[in-house]
């Protein structure tokens, strides 16, 4: 998942209005910046697969995608924001692991439970529908981007330009569609 | 693609995003 992250993260801004929205952004996407550095540095490890949905395997991401470790870094990058408040903190808690929770019915089995354990998770519909998980992200991200935007119109606070938001999150996920990624 | 190539989109795509939706999502104080 990718678009989906961010429409999560608008959709956590909503209901905690008073989260900095960067950091509900930043957390949303966390795993995967963790994870992009983590290859860079040969820690984890991810094969180009093209041709094969999604376009990649990812064959080692222990340390930023499994269950145990998506707890501690959203319990980590929470810890920053204790000094907002309990709920502030834990709306940025909670939208670095929805991630996790995210990431579970689009990835095959290969979310760890913990660091080289040897039981893994995901329900996979990257695989059983090559072409329908976008489709079903899709539905995700309109449910999001629609509780982001009435909210926003309701309360003000937020939300200056927030149907543009949403567009840019729904020009991300085309640009990620099966049509068109980079690594397809 | 290299692996490495594909930690830095990753990367990237992860991150470019942020400030264009949170500069998006300010309210503008009116005067």
């Amino acid at each position: 998942m990718y678009a989906g992250h961010y429409a999560a993260g608008l959709a956590i801004k909503a209901s905690q209005p008073k989260a900095p929205t960067w950091a509900l952004l930043l957390g949303v996407g966390l795993l995967d910046v963790l994870f992009g550095i983590f290859v860079m540095l040969g820690v984890e490890h991810v094969t180009v697969t093209p041709g094969v949905s999604p376009g990649f395997s990812l064959d080692f991401i222990d340390w930023s995608h499994s269950l145990a470790m998506s707890l501690v870094w959203a319990v980590l990058f929470a810890s920053f924001f204790w000094r907002s408040g309990r709920a502030v903190a834990l709306a940025v808690g909670f939208a670095v692991f929805s991630h996790f929770l995210l990431d579970w019915p689009m990835h095959p089995a290969d979310l760890a439970v913990w660091p080289h354990s040897s039981v893994h998770i995901g329900m996979g519909l990257w695989k059983t529908l090559p072409v329908g998980w976008w489709w079903v992200e899709l539905a995700f991200i309109l449910a999001g981007c629609t509780y982001y935007a009435a909210r926003s119109r309701r309360l003000g606070t937020f939300g200056g330009r927030a149907y543009w938001a949403c567009a840019v999150v729904v020009v991300l996920h085309v640009v990620n569609s099966p049509w068109l990624a980079v690594a397809k | 693609m290299s692996s490495f190539g594909f930690g830095l989109l990753c990367l990237i795509s992860f991150t470019l995003p942020v400030p264009i939706l949170a500069w998006l999502d300010r309210v503008r104080s009116k005067r």
